[in-house]
């Protein structure tokens, strides 16, 4: 077999590839209209994961923090919740829905979260707050359990449970994208609208790409409704794009109100992109139109122009959200490049069992590895001490240096990628994203070359 | 001085003691803004945690360490590379980041044996670095590792490494303030005193408080190199661990920040009589006097007044050229703790500007007495300030700038203010003569921006210019300038580098002969 699949074996992290759960259910919660959350730990969890995301997004919202200080770390940090829930209500009269993130501290402690929402709900709710509709959610996401990813999975499945409710089919389809940027959702938004399909897009967050505006302040924030989140439970299927980030909601509303369901393909690539095509006409029985066939045609004719001449052959390691990299590698193959290390940065032990992750370890015709609970030190130390030549780096910002310091060009994809700008505009899926991705890996290594000096006069014909 | 009730907060009364406006005539003996209290649940403060303040704030500019967290992996990614301190070792500081990855398993089991394994391993990964910092995080301070222990037992095993710790969980103390003194006590009581220096100079100082956002303590240090002074160590910019050690060898604590680092001047004052002294590398008069100060201690007062001449002379007319252009511009001062002092009255005497706000994060009383002191009649003073009222304060303040976080000038962005990060800043060093002319050449692009003016019209109903292809900042500016101010010859724009720091790593430095004997 060419294709190893192994964990890392120190302990410890040296570079994370990512951050912690409740950054993740942070991440869902800016993605729902009239909700702020309240994480109930340190003030840390909050500032920093606000910091994280308006540097990707270069763009402010709102998120709370129940300010957890030593006293609470010792006698329990309830009262806390509580306090945060009514100067919240108060003073944010638009908010309905309050999720209640846990974190690390709040977990050991034992804090009673769902006790605490049950307390309000009969107490303060129903006392101060008659009348006025709020939603409390209690999202347990501990910080040494999983990762941001499985803590965007998990709030995702808890917002669903909660709202999802059953009464008359409403004639849509779920599609819950997962870890995407705005520009992904509006590209997904767009096969929609060519397929005539009307969809609830969990979660619609193409407004984190908002303006400036000569009148009054700007808030980002997410545009899906209470009652998007309620009517999930009345469409007639689900896609769930990425495994990892929303499989669980969608699992648990097949099971639970007999959704028909498929998750995945991230369709990252044209082959990802004709599958979920594909799965969108057999979910709905709608045609593919021609004017896909036309974009299909584009993006085929710009990749046509790419990959033999430039990209076959090149070696890269990916690295990021286990979805977005088997989506990258599959695509890499279609182009000819050679994803030769990826990297999982956390220990999910589902991964090796994830069929694309196995047809990859039965497929692939070269020498690759795939490294779960992975960091960023295996990349950089199989560079440095262990003789692995790339081409090109595909990865977040946090792995800058790595590309900066071993002179490999890298482009900059996943979450988070403040160190270029606009990044998030841009969509990596379907076929605008195919484009995208190949023109701009194409563009990484050409500047490369010619910094390079390394057959930059290929360029002068092309 | 009234104390200032937001409209927002009026369904929290405590939060009207946070905040105050300086009154005609009045001073900071009437009334003060109450500070450092616990944060109010849900308000959405701005404030961090204990951790970061001593890991991220204090502990990681150390330039040749490795730093890390036995914790959960998020704590370490999030406080990793959102900082800009810099480093003469290849930015090691901030390239790399440890954290134990704590699990579930190790929560329910403990992480101590862990926490052995992952020192160990980190040493092996990094040969050549034999200096290890440890902090504490919430989960592990609650399952109570004793992480002491551990470094003793690695210490005692390798015997050419050496490992601080410092137990600093989130959740110690109301904001990032309880993280600075933990460190700072931390470090003396138990590392300082381990190493004896090599004394080059008659004249030794420890320059503390200083974090060399952008270079700034590197431009520091090459004042105190060319008046002779050897600086022992910086706490913590651009610093060196063993160097640290030897603190207790300086003669003079230098103080900059004495928001974040005053406690460890104090506890060197008290156990080895080292004094301290607050200088100010921010503005040419402040800047200019602590030199002076600094000279006048160990009697070299001539080399500080060669150098300040020398200085001056060089940028003073950039400076003033900002100065005529900035003048009455009003700011919103909304630093985290230390820059509202340092700031305030020398941005309106040597830039101009009117500062309208200041506001703390984590400063204490002491911080906002000095402030209110030093900002202008109408103030507003805000303590621990939360998102609606910062949007308030813009809204009904209309400042021309504002000087904050990344994330708060998104904020400021949507409501058509510019902001400078405040904390990382725009394009510095802003500290020493140049860096103070690269402050007011950042407010003044971000203030005649030709894009933000277009962000001021409306197109649907606004009268809208359409003789012009392009404006330039300079046409901005001189539209309210006296034909003299524009044509003086005597002023000039700033004519420094993009990067003004790293040439300094290879000046050579006037040989004073050291004449004591240690």
């Amino acid at each position: 077999m060419n294709c190893e699949v192994k964990s890392k074996e120190r302990v410890g992290v040296i570079n994370p590839i990512f951050t912690c759960q409740p950054a993740g259910a942070q991440y869902v919660s800016i993605g729902i209209r009239d909700c702020i959350g309240i994480v109930h730990g340190g003030q840390g969890c909050v500032m920093f994961v606000r910091l994280l995301i308006s540097q990707h997004l270069k763009e402010s919202f709102e998120i709370a923090s129940s300010s957890v200080h030593e006293e609470g770390a010792v006698f329990g940090a309830l009262n806390r919740v509580e306090t945060a829930v009514d100067v919240l209500l108060m003073r944010y009269p638009h908010v309905k829905i309050i999720p209640i993130i846990t974190t690390c501290s709040t977990e050991v402690i034992g804090d009673d979260v769902d006790g605490v929402v049950i307390k309000l709900n009969e107490g303060l709710l129903q006392e101060k707050y008659a009348g006025r509709e709020v939603h409390l959610v209690p999202i347990h996401t501990p910080s040494f359990v999983g990762s941001m990813v499985s803590g965007y999975d998990v709030a995702l499945h808890d917002f669903i449970k909660y709202f999802a409710e059953k009464s008359e089919p409403n004639g849509k389809l779920n599609l819950i994208t997962g870890w995407v940027n705005p520009g992904d959702v509006t590209e997904l938004k767009y096969l929609l609208s060519e397929m005539q399909i009307d969809a609830t897009v969990l979660f619609e967050i193409e407004n984190f790409d908002s303006p400036v505006m000569p009148d009054g302040n700007v808030v980002s924030q997410g545009d899906t409704t209470i009652d998007d989140l309620i009517g999930t439970a009345n469409a007639y299927g689900t896609i769930a794009l990425n495994r990892y980030e929303g499989g669980k909601a969608a699992q648990y509303l097949e099971k639970t109100f007999k959704i028909p369901t498929i998750i995945g393909p991230t369709p990252i690539g044209i082959r990802n992109t004709d599958t979920f095509l594909q799965n969108l006409k057999k979910m709905t029985g709608k045609p593919i139109p021609k004017s896909l066939v036309h974009k299909r045609g584009l993006a085929i004719d710009a990749l046509t122009d790419l990959t033999h001449m430039f990209l076959a052959d090149k070696k890269v390691a990916i690295y990021g959200n286990p979805d977005l990299v088997i989506g990258l590698a599959e695509f890499c193959l279609d182009l000819e490049i050679k994803p030769v290390l990826l990297l999982l940065g956390d220990d999910n032990s589902f991964y090796a069992k994830d069929t694309r992750i196995k047809a990859l370890q039965e497929k692939v015709d070269f020498k690759m590895e795939i490294i779960t609970n992975a960091d960023l030190w295996e990349l950089e130390n199989r560079i440095k001490n262990e003789g692995l030549e790339l081409d090109l780096i595909l990865g977040h910002s946090k792995g800058r240096f790595v590309a900066i310091d071993n002179n490999i060009p890298m482009l900059r994809v996943g979450f988070p990628t403040y160190d270029r700008a606009g990044l998030h505009r841009y969509p990596v899926v379907g076929y605008n994203g195919a484009i995208w991705l190949a023109e701009q890996m194409a563009n990484t290594i050409f500047a490369d070359m010619e910094y390079k000096h390394n057959k930059e006069w290929v360029l002068n014909v092309w | 001085m009234p104390y200032h009730e937001f409209k927002c907060s009026e369904c929290i009364p405590e939060r009207k003691m946070h905040a105050v406006v300086k009154g005609p005539g009045e001073d900071i003996t009437m009334a003060l803004p109450l500070g450092y209290l616990n944060t109010i649940p849900g308000s959405i403060s701005e404030r961090g945690c204990a951790y970061c303040g001593a890991k991220h704030v204090i502990g990681t500019p150390m330039k040749d360490v490795i730093h890390l967290s036995h914790g959960p992996v998020g704590c370490t990614y999030d406080t990793w590379q959102t900082k800009r301190y810099i480093s003469d070792n290849d930015n090691f500081q901030l390239k790399y980041t440890y954290a134990s990855d704590v699990k579930e398993k190790n929560i329910v089991f403990g992480a101590e044996k862990m926490l052995k394994q992952n020192i160990i391993e980190a040493f092996k990964a990094f040969p050549k670095i034999k200096r290890m910092t440890l902090y504490q995080t919430c989960a592990t301070a609650l399952i109570g590792d004793d992480m002491n222990a551990i470094a003793d037992e690695v210490m005692e095993e390798m015997p050419d490494v050496d490992i601080f710790v410092c137990n600093s969980p989130g959740f110690r103390g109301p904001s990032q303030s309880g993280g600075h003194h933990t460190i700072n006590i931390a470090w003396i009581k138990d590392k300082v005193g381990q190493v004896e220096p090599k004394i080059t100079s008659d004249y030794v100082i420890n320059y503390v408080g200083e974090y060399n956002i952008q270079g700034d303590s590197e431009v520091m240090a090459d004042y105190f190199r060319r008046m002779g002074i050897q600086v022992l160590s910086t706490f913590t910019g651009n610093g060196s661990y063993d160097d640290l050690r030897a603190m207790h060898r300086a003669q003079l604590n230098v103080l900059e920040c004495a928001r974040s680092a005053e406690y460890i001047c104090n506890e060197l004052r008290v156990r080895y009589g080292t004094p301290r002294l607050d200088i100010d590398g921010f503005g040419f008069e402040p800047l200019s006097n602590s030199l002076r100060k600094v000279a006048m201690f160990f009697g070299i007062e001539d080399r500080a007044q060669a150098l300040i001449d020398e200085e001056t002379a060089r940028w003073k007319p950039e400076l003033d050229w900002y100065k005529e252009r900035l003048k009455g511009k009003k700011v919103c001062l909304w630093p985290g703790g230390s820059k509202l002092w340092h700031w305030a009255n020398v941005i309106h005497e040597e830039m101009g500007v009117e500062v309208i706000s200041v506001y703390t994060k984590f400063g204490h009383q002491g911080d906002m007495e000095k402030g209110i002191s030093r900002c202008e009649e109408g103030a507003l003073a805000i303590d621990d300030p939360n998102e609606l009222e910062s949007v308030e304060a813009m809204l009904s303040l209309k400042p021309d700038i504002i000087f904050t976080g990344k994330r708060p000038g998104e904020v400021a962005k949507k409501i058509r203010v510019p902001y400078l990060n405040a904390h990382a800043y725009h394009n510095g060093p802003w500290k020493g003569y140049e860096g103070w002319v690269r402050f007011a050449r950042d407010i003044y692009n971000a203030i005649y921006s030709p894009i933000h003016q277009l962000s001021l019209l409306d197109i649907s109903k606004d009268e809208i210019p359409t003789g012009n292809g392009f404006v330039t900042s300079g046409m901005i500016a001189n539209a309210g300038l006296a034909e003299e101010v524009i044509s003086a010859g005597d002023l000039r724009q700033y004519s420094g580098k993009y990067d003004c720091v790293s040439d300094l790593k290879n000046k050579i430095y006037p040989d004073f002969k050291k004449v004591t004997e240690e």
